[in-house]
């Protein structure tokens, strides 16, 4: 007898997704070995040709900086989020907590084009920031930050914090308080406290946090599309010129194949890299 | 040390007690959560190397009254002293109280000997002494050979070990035990109360211990405050707080207590006559202090004080046995009677005689076998 008599049901949505996903892959992969014919979207016979294209400096370089700029925006993003979540998770009032809530999470709802937008308006020339630098006298031209890897940057971590946030408040909160208020009766001020105990058992979170917004940030488009303004060069910007402006699709087949590759080994790393600081919370 | 001229001590009344600068002091320590009063003006003085218990059901106080101690809460009004010291706003960290808490809260991320040693690194002592005082440290709870490995990799009893050996290890001018047993299965906690009780008189370490089991607290404590309702309502030794209770919580909380419905029939000096039925007791004069002659009392028997005669026999109460509980060393039987009680009265009846001496539905005859009864004025089940 079948004792889960719905769960076909209930699966096949999931499994109608998968195998929706499982054939654009193929399909991409496809067009991954495909050869270029310009000036037609029309693809030609079996080849390699793509792949070794990538070992191209340009290209090389590009793989790079967006990992480079998923580090740093993670990075960030945890430096950031990591005392927000702390305080989210140890304050007693409940307006400083929603207050937190509010302004970590609802950046969530709006759109990650609307939200780039708004930093452009804040890093541009002549944008909020600029502006107000140069009213204060701490310049006295223009600081270049649109369409620099740096704005890139500041931008993605904005549109990264509310999952980091939400992330870390998750591990911090499930650290059982005794083992705090046990150090502060052995002698522990709060920084000797933060630094032995809650520090390391809340990694687990930390290296969670850490590697979604990495993997976040390496397919982000929007954001270094719009603010890097071509001239920061991430993989997914790359793909969309590629396929988009040039009608390349074989060699965005490739990019967005070795893309995916490259994102889930660096997770694997990150993953690998971290599992001495997790046994080390007692957490495996 | 005695410090005879203690401005602490100086201005109280000269006991014996008192000339000994006490290890934990509490001067009308009060705490509020909201309009909630958690703690009312508690006023307490522990004896070094005594253990103390605050005994209580849940929500008596008595949990907040150790974060107090603690540090862990701040105190609204009174003052806390330990060794003499004034630590109302000393910080936690600041105190060197060692504790074990219910679930042990042991680090998990560190191992057996790294948690022991965990206050004696915050204090900054040389490496070689803290590996010689952990060794020592977990001897002392049997557990050599047990440094290397992780909490998670222990028994329940082991890991409470560790967590006395880690609050211990730093010499602690005062022990707080946290309702350590609860999580431990019965048998275990039998044996580990023992061992505890062994550990705490052999380093003679100050210690307040809370409990909501009156049994733990009977069977180790040196003196018992019995709380409710964030008050303390008496602190004396286990057998004064069984034999002498000073209020009607106080008696029916420690211990088995039947209420018989009672008479006040003289006072003379420190006793009280009470009557029931045919029969008159003793108790003590003060509880009643406030009933007039010829008045109802509330009688409170412990179950062993009761004995069974014939029906009719003189100075006795009559009753029915309702139901009979074998317990092994003893019969516990429970009887009606009507006339002496509004409930059912517990008689505790040592042997196996009572088993075919007093069936279900024999009227029976009641003694009252003991000058251990108290009385209280009427009023509600506690």
């Amino acid at each position: 007898m079948n004792t889960r008599p719905f769960l076909g049901w209930f699966v096949s949505p999931a499994g109608l997704v998968a195998v929706g996903l499982i054939a654009a892959m193929l399909a991409v992969f496809q067009y991954s070995v495909r050869a270029y014919i310009p000036g037609t979207l029309e693809v030609g016979g079996f080849t390699w040709a793509n792949f070794e294209a990538m070992l191209r400096p340009l290209y090389a370089l590009a793989f790079w900086n967006t990992v480079l700029l998923c580090f740093e925006t993670a990075l960030f993003t945890l430096l950031l989020a990591y005392p927000l979540a702390y305080a989210l998770t140890r304050t007693n009032s409940s307006a400083l907590r929603s207050f937190i809530l509010i302004v970590s999470v609802t950046p969530l709802f709006l759109g990650e084009v609307v939200r780039t937008y708004s930093w452009m308006i804040v890093l541009g020339n002549n944008g909020f920031l600029n502006s107000l630098l140069l009213k204060l006298g701490l310049l006295d031209r223009p600081l270049q930050m649109m369409f620099t890897a740096g704005g890139v940057v500041a931008a993605l971590v904005h549109v990264t914090m509310p999952i980091m946030v939400i992330m870390l408040a998750a591990a911090l909160s499930h650290i059982d308080r005794n083992y705090e208020k046990a150090a502060e009766s052995l002698g522990a001020g709060p920084i000797r406290i933060f630094l032995t105990i809650t520090l390391p058992l809340s990694m687990p979170g930390i290296v969670a946090g850490f590697s979604t917004a990495f993997a976040w940030t390496f397919s982000a488009f929007a954001t270094p599309q719009l603010i890097g303004g071509g001239r920061v060069a991430t993989v997914s910007t790359l793909i969309y010129q590629l396929g988009f402006s040039s009608f390349n699709f074989p060699f965005a087949a490739s990019l967005s194949i070795i893309g995916l590759a490259l994102s889930l080994a660096v997770i694997a790393l990150l993953k690998k890299a971290a599992s001495p600081l997790e046994r080390m919370a007692g957490t495996t | 040390m005695l410090m005879r001229t203690d401005p602490m001590t100086a201005d109280m009344p000269s006991v014996a007690s008192d000339k000994i600068r006490p290890a934990v002091q509490l001067d009308g320590v009060t705490k509020r959560f909201g309009d909630s009063v958690a703690l009312h003006e508690a006023w307490l003085k522990i004896r070094p190397s005594e253990f103390m218990t605050l005994l209580g059901p849940s929500g008596c106080g008595k949990t907040t009254l150790l974060n107090l101690i603690a540090g862990f809460l701040e105190a609204d009004n009174g003052e806390i002293f330990i060794e003499g010291a004034l630590v109302t706003e000393t910080p936690a960290h600041m105190r060197e109280i060692g504790i074990v808490f219910q679930n042990y809260a042991l680090f998990p991320h560190m191992s057996v000997a790294k948690n022991v040693a965990y206050g004696l690194t915050t204090r900054g002592v040389e490496k070689k002494e803290i590996a010689r005082r952990v060794e020592e440290a977990l001897a002392l709870v049997k557990l050599s050979g047990f440094a290397d490995r992780k909490p998670r990799q222990l028994s329940g009893g082991q890991q409470q070990r560790v967590a006395l050996a880690r609050a211990l290890v730093i010499k602690p001018k005062v022990l707080l035990l946290d309702e350590p047993f609860s999580a431990l299965d019965k048998n275990l906690r039998g044996s580990m109360q023992v061992e505890l009780k062994q550990i705490q008189r052999e380093l003679g370490v100050t210690t307040i211990f809370v409990t909501h089991d009156q049994g733990e607290a009977l069977s180790m404590s040196d003196r018992i405050a019995v709380m409710s309702a964030g008050r303390i309502r008496q602190i004396a030794a286990p057998d004064d707080i069984y034999r002498r209770p000073a209020d009607r919580f106080v008696a029916s909380f420690v211990g088995d207590a039947s209420v018989l419905n009672g008479r006040l029939v003289a006072r003379r000096g420190d006793v009280a006559v009470v009557s029931i039925g045919d029969m008159s007791v003793n108790v003590p004069a003060t509880p009643t202090a406030g009933v007039a002659i010829g008045d109802a009392v509330d009688v409170f028997v412990r179950p062993e004080h009761l004995a069974v005669t014939p029906r009719g026999a003189s100075g006795s109460l009559p009753g029915t046995v309702t139901a009979q509980v074998f317990q092994g060393g003893h019969v516990d039987l429970y009887i009606d009677a009507p006339g002496s009680a509004r409930e059912r009265i517990l008689l505790r009846s040592p042997g196996i005689a009572a088993l075919s001496s007093c069936p279900v539905g024999a009227e029976i005859g009641l003694t009252i076998g003991s000058d251990d009864i108290v009385a209280f004025p009427p009023g509600e089940a506690p």
